[in-house]
């Protein structure tokens, strides 16, 4: 797979690129076998019918892990190196949903870009919010 | 797996970790999230949260009813499949409110030779009292 490091000067306001995925059954069973964590809220649709979320639910660090490729895709090398991130969980992302990354850019100081990101679904409801932030110059 | 996170108090460690980042784990992680952007041969910066929170699980259940409600996370040093890392654990916080604890997990990854690869806190809620395994979500 080919990346290329971009070069790119940001300032505040600047949308970052998103990245779009849809969620299937079958991916959070891989993210589950990947992961280790098996929850049957997860993997069991009969377990999770019977639950507040009336079906199974994708793992928020399955979720996370769009926002974490959303920055590398913007910023590189950079964001493994010394990228921060601070997000709350706000909503459960199920099979069949289609879920947004996105991002942009608050401000840029002593040396840090931070900027706002979330993930909604194709409805538009939050499922993460933060902040994320990394060393840019 | 004997003892669930809910029996854990502040301050309780996790024993360290030490493992190593194989090829194979690294592909099935990235294919997993479907990341696209990550250089070959590195792994996605996340997958050390996510191996560190592994770990932990490994030593102590999730509890009933548990909802992963925030994270942090601090990247120094991009991993790579073959690395060799430690992780460790800690309780750093637990508090109730209104029937429900709120408990604060320290992680922190690093490689081989001590050189800090990443640190962070996951924040998770559950019921004080758990009966039955009812919708722990993360």
């Amino acid at each position: 797979m080919q990346r290329t490091e971009r070069v790119r000067s940001y300032q505040a306001g600047d949308e970052l690129t998103t990245i779009t995925k849809t969620l299937t059954q079958e991916k959070i069973n891989r993210y589950a076998d990947a992961s280790g964590d098996r929850n049957p809220l997860h993997i069991d649709p009969a377990f999770a019918a019977g639950t507040q979320f009336g079906g199974t639910i994708a793992h928020g660090m399955l979720v996370l892990a769009y926002v974490s490729e959303l920055m590398t895709a913007e910023f590189g090398g950079a964001w493994p190196s010394s990228g921060r991130l601070k997000v709350r969980f706000r909503g459960a992302a199920r099979p069949g949903d289609t879920v947004t990354a996105s991002g942009r850019v608050l401000r840029i100081e002593d040396g840090r870009t931070s900027c706002e990101v979330e993930c909604r679904n194709q409805t538009g409801e939050v499922l993460i919010s933060g902040e994320a932030s990394l060393r840019t110059l | 797996m004997t003892v669930s996170l809910a029996d854990l108090p502040k301050g309780h460690e996790f024993a360290e970790t030490k493992f190593e980042l194989p090829p194979e784990w690294g592909a099935e992680y990235t294919a997993a999230v479907e990341d696209e952007n990550t250089a070959p041969d590195a792994v996605p910066p996340l997958s050390l949260a996510t191996l560190s929170i592994r770990a932990l699980f490994d030593q102590a259940a999730l509890p009933d009813g548990a909802i992963h409600v925030s994270q942090e996370v601090n990247f120094s040093l991009g991993g790579q499949t073959g690395d060799v890392i430690v992780a460790r654990a800690r309780v750093a916080s637990r508090g109730e409110r209104a029937g429900w604890v709120l408990m604060g997990v320290e992680l922190e990854v690093e490689d081989e030779t001590g050189t800090p690869m990443m640190n962070g806190r996951a924040t998770i809620s559950f019921p004080a009292v758990a009966e039955g395994r009812a919708d722990a979500a993360d």
